[in-house]
């Protein structure tokens, strides 16, 4: 865009625990990976913080509601509120349940300034919650507004209006004025790049322990000297920091029609016909990106219907998108309309009805998104005619990027392909590729991520790291096969039946003899241990304190066979656990 | 040789298409991935022929599969993990098997999904370790190993492993709903490295007997491995 913009960012804090708790009273926390991702203000109050272990926050308020993370649930409800906003501002970006990003010149001009744009917004949302009996966790919902140039501060803004609302109980948005960005960024915390630019959470606190505190701090250094010490990463955090936009603006002419545009002839009502052909416009668009040697980062998806109906809305995504984010973009995109046309649909048949129907959505919870692909949904009346993919930001693509899989190979390429097809099945959470991470947890080391949000693969450096360096305090050699995600409750006894337990001194306090799983038992014969573990003791809501045992035990069965089974004990907040089995 | 995956063939019309491959192919090229030297000895043909279903039951049969999958993954073959719950990631690459070129697929428990969800893997992918669910039905199983031989794909079928249940007798009980070419079923004798509180695990001795389909004669080893 040739002139500077503002961004309006509306975000809704907590998103994803206040739509999974009961009501709005209850602390109730949504974990993901044995870790707390979001939580209620409830829970906070006692303490809970994003990124605690579960154990820890149940330590710390024993009558939390655990839930699991379930991206379909956050995103079904989060449409509303998209529906909402939709209605007053024409083309909004929806990054993630509970961030909305738009443009704010043309409806700021229009409603009278940036101020009265965010109240009237914010009024429209809370009338509609009113209004439609949405569940009562939502309503005390907080919801902040932030405008600025750029978009870490308008995500600052929005957070920090949220929060100010919250305790205030009246809604404010923050405005930063305008080409004041630069020096309303300067005192913050370099932590709001990790909190709102996706920037990894050790590479900050590495800036930190180098001194950089502010981002103010971070600007002072020449951008060369970042580039030489953190590569691409460093002239990134630079430019986060000076108030400019995470990478530089290419600018490349646009496709031609034809690779942009599919025109049906008839009005096409099958879901699968139009995500094919959403499919072969974005294997094109990509195609003629990386010819020009630069991928699209913003994209504009349009479905038109027949009766002259349309739907934009921006898709963003910091390294680029790829096909298949296109792909599930659009998919997203076209449940979300196909819901909003049928409840409409339906109240219009049926007068009396409430328009919003996003408490039929939260009843179908249970039902994920990818389920519901399987099926053939048809959309009647509403057969599209029209399907548009307009590029809005382009950046150019350096090395670090973008192209899925190094796609080196004939086999690379047909596994690619039958990885994106398994991912259009069963959804992109059911197929999952192992990231490096590093940590002395055996769970931790590997992370599992999304095949299709995987940025780089064929790394071939980060998987020999790990012969190499071996992590401090980790578990010797072998590892075991079968790692626990949840672990398993356990019981140790000693020969005299009481728990075991272990001292300050890291001494067990009996030999242990007996392990009760469930309703087995089994005979301890050997074991090795205890292990003390001691983690961040420096930060609150991360450090772990527990301890490691290995056992052997067996099992006799009923037809006086033995079986012997080696596992990985852990006892932590004064409980046993097997976290992993060898097998 | 081509085989119509749409028609639906009889065990009877195997025997006849395999019978008449061995015909048509004088000298004997079984295309096989390669397998690492520890575990060569225990397959029959000295590597994974394509087309075929191992099975690697008993208490070390996940970490046998894993050294079964390492070498191929190594020299470009791209490995499926299907359905096998918590896999643990590091022994995985202390086995040897290149995570770049693996994918972990949870698919869904009923029966057409499943078989649906392994025939898309099938298509891309050279080696498969799948845990088979208790409801598969015949029919869906026969597809499957059709898929599989018809795209010269290797399956590798483990067991989930469950605490908390009892655990049944190895094979003969349960419902088999493939017929595996080779089955490795394992049994650890016992666990060395670790005392009444010192030391560590690191090796244990396993019993390993080779019986299937393709195995002429069964047989035992004892063989001690790291992990």
């Amino acid at each position: 865009m040739p002139a500077p913009k503002r961004l309006a960012v509306l975000r809704c804090l907590d998103w994803s625990a206040v739509v999974a708790a009961k009501n709005s009273t209850t602390p109730c926390a949504v974990i993901h990976a044995q870790r707390v991702i979001s939580r209620t203000p409830a829970a906070m109050r006692y303490g809970v913080q994003v990124g605690m272990r579960r154990r820890h926050a149940q330590a710390l308020c024993p009558d939390i509601e655990i839930v699991a993370h379930q991206p379909s649930r956050d995103r079904t409800a989060f449409d509303a509120v998209v529906r909402v906003v939709n209605e007053l501002v024409p083309l909004i970006e929806v990054s993630e349940p509970g961030l909305i990003v738009f443009a704010a010149r043309g409806p700021s001009r229009y409603m009278g300034g940036d101020g009265p744009m965010a109240l009237k917004i914010v009024e429209a949302l809370k009338t509609s919650v009113a209004d439609s009996h949405l569940a009562a966790s939502l309503v005390g919902v907080a919801v902040g507004v932030g405008i600025a140039d750029s978009r870490l501060a308008a995500q600052i803004a929005a957070h920090a209006s949220a929060f100010a609302s919250s305790s205030a109980n009246l809604f404010s948005p923050y405005v930063v004025e305008p080409d004041k960005t630069n020096e309303w960024l300067a005192p913050q915390s370099v932590r709001v790049l990790s909190e709102f630019a996706s920037i990894n959470r050790e590479t900050i606190s590495l800036l930190e322990r180098l001194g950089l505190n502010t981002l103010r701090d971070v600007c002072a250094l020449s951008e060369s000297i970042l580039a030489g010490r953190f590569g691409e990463l460093g002239v990134e955090l630079h430019r986060l920091s000076r108030g400019d936009e995470q990478y530089p603006l290419a600018v490349v002419p646009h496709p031609p029609e034809h690779l942009c545009i599919e025109k049906f002839d008839e009005p096409v009502s099958d879901q699968q016909i139009i995500i094919n052909s959403v499919q072969r416009m974005a294997v094109a668009f990509t195609e003629y990106y990386s010819v020009h040697g630069s991928v699209c980062v913003r994209i504009v998806i349009s479905f038109e219907s027949e009766a002259g109906k349309r739907s934009e809305r921006l898709w963003y995504r910091p390294h680029g998108l790829t096909t298949s984010a296109i792909i599930e973009n659009a998919k997203w995109q076209l449940e979300a309309w196909l819901a909003s046309q049928i409840s409409s649909q339906i109240s219009s048949d049926i007068s009396g009805y409430p328009e919003n129907h996003a408490l039929e959505n939260h009843a179908l919870e249970n039902r994920s998104l990818e389920n519901r692909s399987l099926e053939n949904r048809s959309l009647e009346n509403h057969g599209l005619v029209r399907v548009q993919l307009i590029a809005d930001e382009v950046r150019t693509d350096t090395a670090r990027q973008l192209r899925l899989w190094g796609g080196s190979t004939q086999t690379d390429e047909t596994a690619t392909q039958a990885i994106g097809r398994l991912s259009e099945l069963l959804g992109s959470s059911a197929v999952q590729v192992a990231k490096w991470q590093g940590g002395r947890d055996i769970l931790d080391s590997y992370q599992l991520v999304s095949a299709t949000h995987a940025q780089t693969i064929g790394n071939a450096n980060s998987h020999e790291q790990i012969p190499a360096q071996k992590w401090r305090g980790a578990l010797p050699n072998p590892s075991p096969s079968v790692v626990y995600s949840e672990p398993i409750q356990v019981q140790i006894n000693d020969q005299f039946g009481k728990l075991l337990s272990v001292s300050a001194r890291h001494e067990l306090s009996a030999s242990p003899v007996s392990v009760i799983i469930g309703s087995t038992h089994y005979k301890v014969n050997s074991w090795a241990g205890p292990w003390p573990v001691e983690e961040r003791w420096w930060d609150l809501a991360r450090s772990r304190r527990l301890v490691r045992l290995q056992l052997v035990c067996e099992k006799i069965t009923v037809d006086s066979v033995s079986q012997i089974l080696a596992m990985l004990a852990i006892l932590e907040h004064g409980e046993w656990t097997v976290a992993a089995i060898y097998s | 040789m081509q085989l119509d995956t749409k028609q639906r063939l009889t065990e009877l019309s195997i025997k006849e298409l395999l019978a008449r491959q061995q015909l048509d192919t004088k000298p004997q090229v079984v295309e096989r991935l390669a397998v690492a030297d520890d575990v060569r000895e225990l397959l029959p043909d000295s590597g994974l022929v394509r087309g075929r279903i191992v099975r690697c039951s008993g208490d070390a049969g996940l970490s046998l599969a894993l050294s079964l999958c390492s070498l191929a993954t190594q020299q470009g073959s791209w490995l499926g993990v299907v359905g096998v719950e918590h896999l643990g990631l590091l022994a995985a690459v202390e086995h040897g098997v290149a995570l770049e070129r693996t994918v972990l697929v949870h698919p869904p428990k009923t029966s057409r999904e499943w078989s649906i969800t392994v025939a898309a893997a099938i298509e891309g992918l050279d080696l498969l370790i799948v845990a088979v669910p208790e409801r598969l039905s015949v029919n869906d199983a026969r597809r499957v190993q059709t898929r599989l031989q018809s795209r010269r794909a290797v399956m590798i079928i483990v067991e989930n492993t469950m605490l908390s249940q009892s655990r049944s007798m190895h094979g003969s009980s349960e419902a088999q709903q493939f017929l595996a070419d080779v089955v490795l079923d394992t049994k650890t004798k016992s666990w060395s490295g670790v005392d009444r509180g010192t030391g560590y695990l690191q090796h244990r001795d396993v019993r390993i007997r080779v019986s299937g389909r393709r195995v002429t004669r069964e047989r035992n080893y004892l063989v001690t491995r790291s992990c």
